[in-house]
């Protein structure tokens, strides 16, 4: 990277106030490595610990998911790789963002669902949450519990969740990508 | 019965079990890639003491964050204390937090809700 991207790079950091960014495939021990950084930095400059922890948990949610599903996948590094933005909005509130590389079909689904959470109600949240906790587990794959996980993720958010798809790789899979306010 | 005594490591809680006292703790934070692996051991453990033992079980929880996976391994956990309660087993949890973490204190509330067996919130000194 030369010296003036370099630059344009910490004007976009600073203008939308990001301060953990993350590019590249994640493992179970970046995920806690860099949880643990993050939890440093909202004790450091937050003293609303129940923001702080809400903030920890839809980054761990949405880590662990795009880790298990690229695994899942069979995917190659460089399609493996997550991008995540923890930063805040103009209101100072948190804002994670995070985006992967999906099949196109599980791209679709994925969005249909969460504009699904986006109109639910707390209460309506609660009770899909608690529907999806009763389902049993698929057996094959133990711990993808990505359907609670995105529950989750809504009803710590504090607007509705939204998410955006585009196509890469010529079309053949899509660029997955959330916002999640807290 | 053996006794469990699991060390915590940054992902997942301590462990420890004592048959002799019918009592399992767990402390710090749960959130392993493969939280279901993670608590066969500790289901089997309430299960082995439930149905060997006369005694009444208590599961004292330290807890600080579980991910969506670790909640639904502590589900489990509830189920069979549950199965136990209906068949006239004593057992019981209790769930201590601290105060400056209302959301664990929220997700035990909602586990709460779902059990008819003693199970107490207690705010942490």
């Amino acid at each position: 990277m030369d010296h003036a991207d370099l630059y344009l790079l910490r004007e976009t950091y600073n203008q939308k106030c990001m301060s953990i960014c993350f590019n590249g495939p994640f493992s179970q021990g970046l995920i806690e490595e860099i949880g643990n950084a993050l939890r440093t930095y909202l004790k450091s400059e937050d003293a609303n610990t129940s923001a702080s922890l809400d903030v920890f948990a839809v980054y761990v949610e949405i880590a662990q998911n795009i880790r298990q599903y690229s695994s899942l996948r069979g995917y190659n590094e460089a399609d493996a790789s997550a991008t995540v933005v923890i930063g805040r909005d103009n209101d100072g509130r948190h804002v994670i963002s995070a985006g992967n590389i999906v099949e196109v079909a599980d791209g679709e689904s994925l969005c249909e669902r969460i504009n699904e959470l986006a109109q639910m109600d707390k209460t309506q949240l609660k009770a899909a949450y608690k529907e999806q906790l009763r389902k049993p587990r698929d057996e094959s794959t133990p711990d993808s519990g990505a359907g609670l996980g995105l529950i989750d993720i809504a009803r710590k958010a504090s607007s509705p969740v939204s998410c955006a798809l585009r196509p890469v790789n010529a079309g053949s899979r899509l660029f997955f990508s959330l916002q999640v306010v807290i | 019965m053996n006794n469990l005594n699991l060390k915590s490591t940054q992902s997942t809680p301590s462990v420890y079990a004592l048959a002799e006292t019918g009592k399992l703790e767990m402390r710090g934070d749960s959130y392993p890639e493969n939280s279901f692996e993670f608590f066969v051991p500790i289901v089997a453990w309430i299960e082995e003491f439930l149905n060997g033992r006369s005694t009444p079980f208590v599961l004292e929880l330290h807890l600080l964050y579980l991910n969506t996976s670790s909640v639904k391994a502590m589900m489990d956990i509830f189920d069979l204390l549950e199965e136990a309660h209906a068949d006239k087993r004593a057992v019981s949890v209790q769930w201590y937090y601290d105060p400056d973490n209302s959301r664990i204190a929220e997700l035990a509330e909602e586990f709460k809700e779902d059990c008819t067996f003693p199970f107490e919130i207690i705010a942490s000194e």
